[in-house]
């Protein structure tokens, strides 16, 4: 396999094959169509909104459909498209060739990464697209309270989807990086779901780290908030308020932050891959 | 393998923190589910922020349409349990958290009172402890609602009608109005009612010195301000203070 160098183009076709089988899978349109019609639904279910301000009712609702209904898609397709080309035994004609371990398992990671991008981009735009015309009926209906033209900063709800897209190309490098060594794909299921909770819940680690009394909590806690990236921080972009937009600098650090983690997590997953028994 | 893979990620996200960490700061400061001192409450917001993300606001809504069946049935126990399941799910609406401070002072104690027999079998003492116990409940309430909502004129207000219509806590519902008043977007009317207070306490001097300094500061022409009630209260502490008509406020 050394006989070769690492080609961009190999790992690219591989992408490009991975994106279309996920495509044609009947869970990616299940998804998708569920999270469609929950963004578009929402506009219905704002009489059931006793909370929040309608338009912000709509943006979470949307937001929550990129989040949820992203994970599930971001866990599933990584294991499914992964172990299927296991347990088909197609990974090991692919690999009999000149094909890297790490052309495949990049080539896996970028058609799921570009699948959850195109599931974030569609809902950011059709998110998008429901608060301007509803924002729209508002303004005609109540133009005192628009006095200053629209209140929803679009480029703030782009941001988000961006933000959520980022969290859920981490989430898949982790579930690449367990698939890279799991003998199952419910396993990796499992287990990307666990990645997910602890990565939400690991600024409590960090938290604990910083007020531990005891050498072993400190280090066990301040373990976990250095192994498991915060998702908290994608959440930077929630408001709906230009005023609230966060400034250049720090969506560059969350995007580095993201990009780092997923840069290691990725080279992590090769490295494993490389040591498996096909 | 699984120690150089946590190895290699505990280093490199020692490192990917350090870049994170003012953005990480900037967003605790601004959301204050991420600083919540108890572990248990935050854990919960952790796994409910992880589980439900952006529908958490649809989830609490379809919890306070459950709540209010079992508020129309005056089932306490399941009333209560909803009401605190709504809070944790989405803690951002104050609606839910003052609506349920309500319902934790004013509609649980006709009911323990019903299910005891009702308003004439129930001795009167009972009756004031029933009301004593539900409305600290509901100050507990207001409590972990400032938690989230520091800022709240509503939270404040309500916490003051509690302590001067439930508990008949004069100086404590001064305090509160006072603090209420001197929140952004605090309605006027929360400024007389200080003042208000002030007299009911005995405090009539501080009263009419509060008056007349909220006076000018009320828009003629708005009725939420009420500018001609305040000045009608300036005149009454003036009299009960037999203030000398050339010491008396006159309004610009």
């Amino acid at each position: 396999m050394t006989a070769v160098p690492f080609s961009l183009r190999r790992a690219w076709l591989i992408a490009h094959n991975t994106l279309l089988e996920a495509v044609r899978q009947r869970l990616f349109n299940l998804l998708l169509f569920l999270a469609l019609a929950l963004v578009l639904g929402a506009r219905w279910l704002r009489d059931f909104s006793f909370g929040a301000p309608e338009l912000k009712f709509l943006a979470d609702c949307g937001f929550g459909s990129i989040a949820f209904f992203g994970a599930v898609l971001t866990v599933t397709a990584t294991a499914q498209l992964f172990f299927s080309e296991i347990e088909n035994r197609t990974a090991l004609t692919l690999l009999a060739k000149p094909v890297w371990r790490a052309e495949f398992v990049l080539g896996k990671y970028g058609g799921v990464v570009a699948l959850i991008g195109g599931f974030c981009a569609l809902l950011t735009g059709l998110l998008a697209a429901v608060l301007w015309w509803r924002e729209g009926e508002l303004m005609r209906e109540f133009p005192e309270s628009f006095a200053q033209g629209r209140v929803v900063s679009y480029g703030m709800v782009c941001l988000a989807g961006y933000l959520q897209w980022l969290k859920l190309a981490v989430l898949g490098a982790f579930a690449l990086l367990v698939a890279s060594y799991a003998q199952t794909q419910l396993f990796t299921v499992i287990t990307g779901f666990f990645v997910l909770v602890i990565c939400h819940l690991q600024h409590l680690a960090q938290n604990a780290y910083e007020r531990a009394g005891s050498v072993a909590g400190g280090l066990a806690s301040g373990l976990i908030a250095a192994i498991f990236p915060n998702f908290q921080v994608f959440a930077l972009a929630d408001s709906l308020a230009a005023a609230d937009a966060p400034t250049l600098g720090q969506v560059a650090r969350i995007s580095g932050y993201g990009l780092g983690y997923l840069a290691v997590v990725c080279t992590l997953a090769v490295y494993s891959f490389r040591r498996r028994e096909i | 393998m699984p120690a150089v893979v946590s190895a290699a990620l505990a280093l490199a996200g020692s490192g990917l923190d350090r870049v994170v960490a003012p953005v990480w700061a900037a967003l605790q400061a601004r959301e204050p589910a991420l600083r919540l001192d108890s572990p248990w409450r935050a854990a919960g917001q952790g796994v409910t922020l992880a589980l439900l993300g952006g529908f958490r606001a649809l989830v609490a809504d379809a919890a306070w349409i459950q709540m209010y069946a079992q508020w129309e049935k005056r089932d306490l126990p399941g009333t209560e349990t909803l009401l605190r399941s709504v809070s944790a799910i989405d803690p951002r609406p104050v609606y839910f958290w003052l609506n349920g401070a309500r319902i934790l002072a004013y509609d649980f104690p006709a009911w323990r009172i019903a299910e005891a027999g009702g308003y004439d079998a129930v001795p009167p003492g009972v009756q004031r402890r029933i009301n004593q116990e539900q409305a600290q409940a509901a100050l507990r309430q207001i409590a972990a609602a400032m938690a989230f909502h520091a800022q709240s004129p509503e939270l404040w207000v309500e916490r003051a009608n509690l302590e001067l219509n439930r508990l008949g806590e004069l100086e404590a519902a001064a305090a509160s109005y006072r603090r209420a008043s001197e929140l952004p977007g605090a309605p006027h009317y929360v400024a007389r009612l200080y003042g208000e207070v002030l007299r009911r306490a005995g405090r009539k001097a501080e009263a009419l010195a509060w008056l007349t300094q909220l006076h000018p500061t009320l828009p003629a022409g708005d009725p939420g301000a009420a500018a001609d009630l305040v000045l009608s209260r300036i005149r009454e502490l003036e009299r009960e203070l037999a203030v000398p008509s050339a010491s008396a406020y006159r309004p610009r």
